[in-house]
């Protein structure tokens, strides 16, 4: 097989420093991801936005950069949150919020600009608002359609191995 | 460097970090464009009123007491439109102090402003468009009430900046507690 002999002319050293160098990639941009998310305080400090109903001010596929910090949540703000018992991050707006004197303990109410209705009926069974902790972050920034790439491996998960297959072809063949 | 795959390579590295740079230049400078936007709330009326199931995610709403406002609004936001401005979401919100609660803040109207043909706002009695209740079931002890006009624009790309705008703060007391029913 004419990868074993290529393996075999570059000889051990050459083969486990590749090695290294594409790990010590992952782990820098690991760190990165992970830097990014103490600095913000936020699980997940770059999110794709799935559902429409933020338009016409985000729409499917826009790559949105959160902030969250420890700071009280202001109304108004557009923000991310995650229920507490549900896996998909949401982006909406504050419409209504609480704050109590001693404890700063936050009661907030969302609603998509898209909705006519608040956010109640997406929150948990008997859950009226939400609290500070379930916000993973405010929306900061963002870039227009740069996620579209995500939704389409959302929707087309064969897309996914047909990309991962493609990387492994061209990184085999690709060093001459 | 003669390579095709090479050439489209460095390609895409330049045209990446070319991208890198607009976006870092525009989030940067899109918030100082200037824009003299002009306002004006005024509010004709408030009524408090219980006894009517407003909201059926919330069970205490049976009995709450909600308030109902009327109000004028006169705006020109046609100078905050620049070429990075996607839209305008204006929105008016009443905040209050009340009993063990330091902030409230709601959201009671609402507006998005595509472009400049809608930027001049001319709105007469208009109420409320979302419900304006306490966290608490009445609006006893409330103090400090007032009603703020937001204005944030949403870019094209970039941060998302100034979140108010333009506030008016207008302080109008609002009446403690009419009579329940009509």
């Amino acid at each position: 097989m004419e990868l074993l002999s290529q393996a075999k002319k570059w000889g051990v050293r050459s083969l486990l420093i590749q090695g290294l160098t594409f790990l010590s990639v992952l782990t820098s941009a690991f760190m990165i991801w992970k830097g990014l998310s103490l600095f913000t305080n936020s699980e997940s400090p770059v999110v794709v936005v799935l559902s429409g109903s933020m338009k016409p001010a985000y729409d499917r596929g826009d790559i949105l950069f959160l902030h969250n910090g420890f700071s009280p949540i202001e109304v108004g703000e557009v923000v991310v949150y995650k229920l507490n018992e549900k896996p998909i991050p949401i982006v909406h707006r504050v419409m209504k919020v609480h704050t109590e004197n001693e404890s700063g303990k936050q009661y907030l109410l969302t609603k998509g600009d898209n909705n006519s209705a608040d956010d109640r009926g997406l929150y948990n069974p008997g859950q009226t608002w939400i609290q500070r902790d379930e916000i993973i972050g405010r929306v900061k920034g963002f870039v227009p359609y740069a996620g579209m790439g995500t939704i389409w491996m959302n929707d087309y998960p064969y897309l996914k191995t047909v990309l991962l297959g493609t990387l492994c072809v061209m990184s085999l063949f690709g060093s001459d | 460097m003669y390579n095709l795959f090479q050439r489209l390579g460095s390609i895409t590295s330049l045209a990446m970090s070319m991208f890198m740079a607009l976006l870092i230049l525009i989030s940067a400078t899109t918030p100082f464009i200037p824009s003299n936007p002009t306002h004006e709330v005024t509010l004709h009326d408030v009524k408090t009123t219980t006894g009517r199931m407003v909201d059926p995610a919330d069970r205490t709403s049976r009995s709450a007491e909600y308030a109902r406002l009327t109000f004028d609004l006169d705006a020109d936001l046609t100078s905050m439109f620049n070429w990075n401005t996607k839209l305008l979401f204006a929105y008016i919100t009443a905040d209050f102090e009340s009993p063990g609660f330091d902030t409230n803040r709601i959201v009671v109207w609402d507006r998005i402003i595509r472009n400049t043909r809608q930027a001049k706002l001319r709105l007469r009695k208009n109420h409320n468009k979302y419900f304006l209740r306490n966290y608490a079931k009445t609006f006893e002890n409330v103090r400090n009430a007032n009603l703020t006009l937001h204005i944030n624009p949403v870019p094209y790309l970039g941060i998302m900046y100034d979140k108010s705008v333009a506030t008016i703060p207008l302080d109008i007391p609002r009446p403690e507690r009419r009579a329940s029913g009509a």
